[in-house]
């Protein structure tokens, strides 16, 4: 088992390398393919972490919260593999040129970052595992060469670099607290610091905690360091905005999730619940309001990541189990949705030319399969039934009311409703509205032929939407021990 | 009663550091902006040196000697071969004049001081005005970049606030293992290079390393 | 013996005269050590004497606008001058009879009693270059206040009191005082607000008659005859009085005299002479590094030197240091 930890570490960084020399034909079947075989390893490693841990020298280690971010990423890197074979294809020459070898090396480059930072063991690794995937999603932010693009990589590698730099004075804090139990010099490996975490002084790790949560919540898109997330996963190419939302900020929310286990040990569940819920409806209620005025697609995505992150925040700080639970599984569920509806938003994107919500008009009819899947996989990210985020965000707000924080759910099933106003405006207004070809009005919008854009990108989001099915009507037994095993491990047992 | 001999002297290195912070609010050119910060590098490392010498710490003399060549020659020489490619000189205009920016930093400070101060953190290595004087290092780094309206200012910022939390290392995590401290200066070079490919692309977009007009993307 | 002993008034008046007799030499080797560095022969060491004597020669000169005011500045002032050296330790480790009659604080004000003086007296002449000279000295005075009052506070916080006496034994009684991060502070500090204070580089250039940028210079324009030569002398004994506390209460308080025989008197005569020129000499070499800032750049100058203030008392606050 452990060295199948060291294959899943080296097999997409090996990818890279190689794709950076191939041509680029060939580098689009090899990612795919390492792609799924990544995730095929992880689905192998799954029943053996709901029970134990894996470790691989000192240097890696996979609990059960680990594997849950694990599988999130690796879902995505292998539907995001598909994506890119059908989006990349259309694009003209001078696009095919930039997106060649440095994009595909960059995206496994950037695919190995994500699944590194899950599997190192301890805090200063977790520290340089992010501070890595901030400087490879930035250069592939900054890929389309717009002014755009050129402004949204400048913010996002300041206040992510920023963030990080608190996050090292939070991991250098924390280092600290742990001098007095385990003596001037240890490393700070998680079994290390979970089992001495009940002797640390409490002041320090407040005051780590708090950093924390500033600083990687930089990268996570919390109120108030969120303002770079819209830039950056709109003015990116989609692919990367799937994977910067749907996975970069998931291993964010892990680096929180490790500081919150600590605190927990040291200072008992109360003040990193509270801190955690502080920021987390501050964010779900920025969210929800920029959601309802905006009018670039790719910016309405990245407006509803800050809101499910908002509402992962606000699920951590309920304390009950199945409202942890839930936040496991929206993590889940996310990835995949998330991912889905960038995809559907590319493949739109593709055939009107265009990211501007006025001018799409009939998004339905010009797409017969990737515009519903994109209206279904919209309206799952707004927790409708029978889809992935349902269940997890009706486990959360269960866990709420047994707490019972009867206002806080309150708030955050309002904020959740305003938050599906937006997007459900979008959907109706570009998706769902009648094809102006067929009509003397066409306001604006752009004319287009009917027809899919590419059957690669169709097959991409049907295999997220079959995730979000089987994640909503019934997940399968081995996830749901995996996530009671993780959400149990939260809980402040060591 | 006053501290002793060593506190004092480390004490006066690390608010030398925070002195330069201050002095970068102030410097109207972009090279001078860089060699304030290796010479703010250098005292860092001096400061290192100082406390490896005073402690017995071998392990911080490599730490040193790698931070110095990092940080007081590589980095800088990086910036200023950026800058000579983008032929810009001025920095960008700062919001505020320089001394209500001095005064703004100065109650910033003062405010980091005093959070850190309240936590009692007793180190070995330095004493504990060093911790709340790398807070306030870290804090002054932001009301630079906060304040600054161009590429490099801000870049040179964030790197300043790198060294404010190697301050903040040195007088807690003083026996960090080395080679974890090997990987987060490792990991600073890295971001030095992206931070330098994507000013190039601001750069050859823009025509300018003016941070004014990034008012497009809003809402 | 005790005959060889001075008692303790005789060396307070014998500090005045010092302070009297010693500044022109002083202001005179800067003027020396300036030309040397910028390549000429430089004054002769003893000109400010032969100028005061000059000045006492000539004729008073006043305008019909002016008032008693415009001739009674100049006494004030330099009885002023005359008082402050009772109050600081210029001569002696150990606080004369007199010495307790004021602070540092005290002292602090007699010295601004003297430069308003000399400021009103200047603007009441009705010349524009007098009061163009008095409102800006005023101005940047006000300003190096604040930068003035926390130096005070480090040392009172240091020390537990406000006598300058006790700050340099503190100083002498061990390296650990001499280093810490309080005192360096309020030592740089206190360097730049002598800095500007006495009117130099970057503040303001002492030689020349440039109008654009004379502060104090210009307040003394209007005045002619032994009441120039009264002004001038004061503004040399000001610049001795405010090196004496630099050098004495911060940054090199030996050399005093730690008891009352006539050998270490003489001696620490001599020795606060020698280090007020030493430190004269960094001032000249200081003129030679840089240039004089344009006036509203002077506001930044006095900035860093408040920055410098203010964390020197900061810093105590947090590390004891």
């Amino acid at each position: 088992m452990s060295s199948l930890v060291l294959v899943l570490v080296c097999l997409p960084f090996a990818t890279a390398l190689v794709t950076w020399m191939t041509p680029v034909r060939f580098s689009q079947y090899l990612t795919i393919a390492v792609a799924m075989v990544t995730f095929a390893l992880t689905l192998v490693l799954l029943p053996r972490v709901s029970h134990s841990v894996v470790t691989t020298g000192s240097v890696f280690r996979v609990d059960a919260l680990s594997q849950v971010f694990l599988l999130a990423v690796s879902f995505l890197y292998a539907t995001t593999a598909l994506f890119v074979k059908g989006y990349l294809a259309l694009g003209d020459g001078a696009s095919a040129r930039r997106y060649g070898r440095r994009f595909y090396a960059g995206l496994n480059l950037f695919c190995w970052t994500l699944i590194t930072v899950p599997l190192v063991n301890g805090l200063a690794l977790l520290w340089v595992a992010l501070e890595i995937t901030t400087v490879i999603s930035a250069l592939l932010v900054a890929l389309d060469d717009t002014e755009g693009a050129a402004e949204a990589a400048w913010k996002y590698v300041l206040l992510a670099s920023l963030g990080l730099g608190i996050a090292l004075f939070a991991t250098i804090m924390m280092y600290y607290a742990g001098t007095g139990v385990h003596g001037a010099s240890y490393s700070l490996s998680y079994s290390t610091l979970l089992s001495g975490a009940a002797r640390y002084d409490p002041g320090v790790i407040h005051f780590s905690f708090v950093l924390a949560v500033l600083g990687y919540g930089t990268k996570m898109g919390l109120f108030p360091v969120h303002t770079w997330l819209p830039d950056a996963h709109s003015e990116a190419p989609t692919p990367v905005s799937a994977l910067l939302s749907g996975a970069l900020l998931a291993v964010s929310f892990y680096a929180i999730l490790r500081f919150f286990q600590i605190a927990v040990l040291s200072v008992g569940p109360t003040f990193p619940r509270d801190v955690l819920l502080v920021f987390g409806v501050a964010t779900l209620l920025l969210a929800a309001l920029y959601l309802l005025s905006q009018r670039d697609m790719k910016r309405l995505l990245a407006y509803s990541s800050v809101e499910h992150m908002g509402i992962l925040a606000v699920g951590m700080s309920f304390g009950a189990p199945i409202a942890v639970v839930g936040v496991l599984l929206q993590v889940l569920a996310h990835a995949a949705a998330k991912g889905t509806a960038f995809f559907g938003v590319g493949s739109v994107v593709r055939k009107f030319g265009t990211k501007d919500m006025a001018k799409i008009r009939g998004g339905v009819g010009a797409l017969p399969w990737s515009g519903p899947m994109l209206v279904l996989a919209v309206l799952a990210l707004s927790a409708m039934p029978p889809f992935g985020i349902f269940r997890s965000e009706f486990d959360i707000v269960y866990g709420g009311l047994l707490e019972p924080r009867d206002v806080i759910v309150a708030i955050f099933v309002v904020l959740v409703i305003l938050a599906f106003f937006g997007l459900s405006w979008f959907t109706t207004e570009t998706m769902l509205s009648p094809d102006p070809s067929g009509t003397q009005i066409s306001g604006g919008a752009v004319l287009v032929a009917k027809g899919e854009v590419s059957n690669w990108i169709v097959s991409a989001m049907v295999i997220g939407l079959v995730a979000l099915l089987i994640l909503g009507v019934h997940p399968p037994t081995p996830l749901v021990h995996l996530l009671d095993h993780a959400a149990f491990e939260l809980r402040g047992k060591p | 009663m006053a501290p002793s001999t060593y506190d004092g002297v480390a004490a006066v290195l690390a608010l030398l550091v925070l002195l330069t912070e201050f002095a970068m609010l102030r410097a109207p050119l972009l090279r001078s902006q860089v060699r304030l910060y290796a010479f703010q590098s250098f005292v860092v490392t001096g400061l290192a040196t100082y406390v490896a010498a005073s402690k017995h710490i071998d392990e911080l003399y490599a730490l040193a000697s790698l931070s110095l060549v990092l940080k007081v020659v590589i980095v800088p020489s990086l910036i200023v071969r950026l800058l000579r490619d983008a032929d810009t000189d001025l920095a960008g205009s700062s919001v505020l004049g320089v001394a209500s920016s001095i005064l703004i930093a100065l109650v910033v400070a003062a405010f980091g001081f005093f959070a850190v101060g309240s936590l009692h953190v007793s180190s070995s290595s330095l004493p504990t005005s060093s911790l709340a004087i790398s807070c306030a290092i870290v804090l002054v780094a932001f009301v630079l970049i906060i304040l600054r309206s161009d590429v490099v200012s801000q870049a040179i910022g964030f790197f300043s606030l790198e060294n404010g939390v190697s301050v903040a290392s040195l007088v807690v995590a003083t026996r960090l293992p080395l080679i974890v401290d090997i990987a987060f200066l490792f990991d600073l070079l890295v971001a030095v290079v992206v931070f330098g490919v994507i000013m190039r692309v601001h750069h050859a977009r823009n025509a300018t390393l003016s941070t004014s007009d990034f008012d497009r993307l809003r809402g | 013996m005790d005959s060889l002993n001075v008692s303790p008034y005789g060396v307070q008046a014998i500090q005045v005269l010092t302070v009297l007799l010693g500044a022109p030499l002083v202001s005179g080797v800067i003027a020396q050590v300036e030309g040397r560095l910028q390549g000429r022969r430089g004054p002769r060491i003893l000109q400010p004497y032969y100028d005061i004597a000059k000045y006492f020669s000539k004729e008073t000169l006043v305008s019909n606008d002016s008032s008693w005011v415009f001739l009674v500045g100049p006494i004030v002032a330099f009885s002023c001058y005359l008082t402050v050296p009772l109050l600081i330790p210029v001569l002696t480790t150990f606080p004369l009879p007199l010495g307790f009659s004021g602070d540092i604080l005290g002292g602090g004000f007699i010295l601004a009693l003297a430069g308003f003086s000399v400021a009103l007296s200047g603007a009441e002449s009705g010349a524009p270059y007098a009061q163009l000279g008095s409102s800006r000295a005023m101005t940047f005075g006000a300003l190096i206040e604040p930068t003035i009052l926390f130096v005070i506070f480090a040392v009172a916080l240091i020390t537990h009191t406000d006598l300058p006496y006790a700050l340099s034994a503190t100083i002498r009684s061990s390296t650990s005082q001499m280093v810490r991060p309080s005192h360096v502070f309020a030592a740089a500090a206190f360097f730049l607000v002598v800095l500007v204070d006495t009117g130099r580089i970057p503040v303001e250039t002492h030689s020349g008659t440039l109008e654009f940028g004379m502060i104090d210079e210009a307040r003394t324009l209007e005045h002619s005859g032994p009441a120039l030569g009264l002004l001038k002398w004061g503004s040399t004994m000001k610049q001795l009085i405010l090196y004496t506390i630099l050098i004495n209460v911060f940054l090199a308080p030996w050399g005093l005299a730690s008891t009352g025989k006539w050998s270490s008197v003489l001696l620490a005569v001599t020795a606060l002479l020698g280090k007020a020129m030493l430190l004269g000499m960094v001032f000249a070499f200081i003129d030679n590094l840089f240039s004089k800032l344009r006036l509203f750049k002077i506001t930044e100058f006095i900035a860093s030197a408040f920055l410098l203030a203010v964390l020197s008392v900061l810093v105590f606050y947090v590390g004891g240091g």
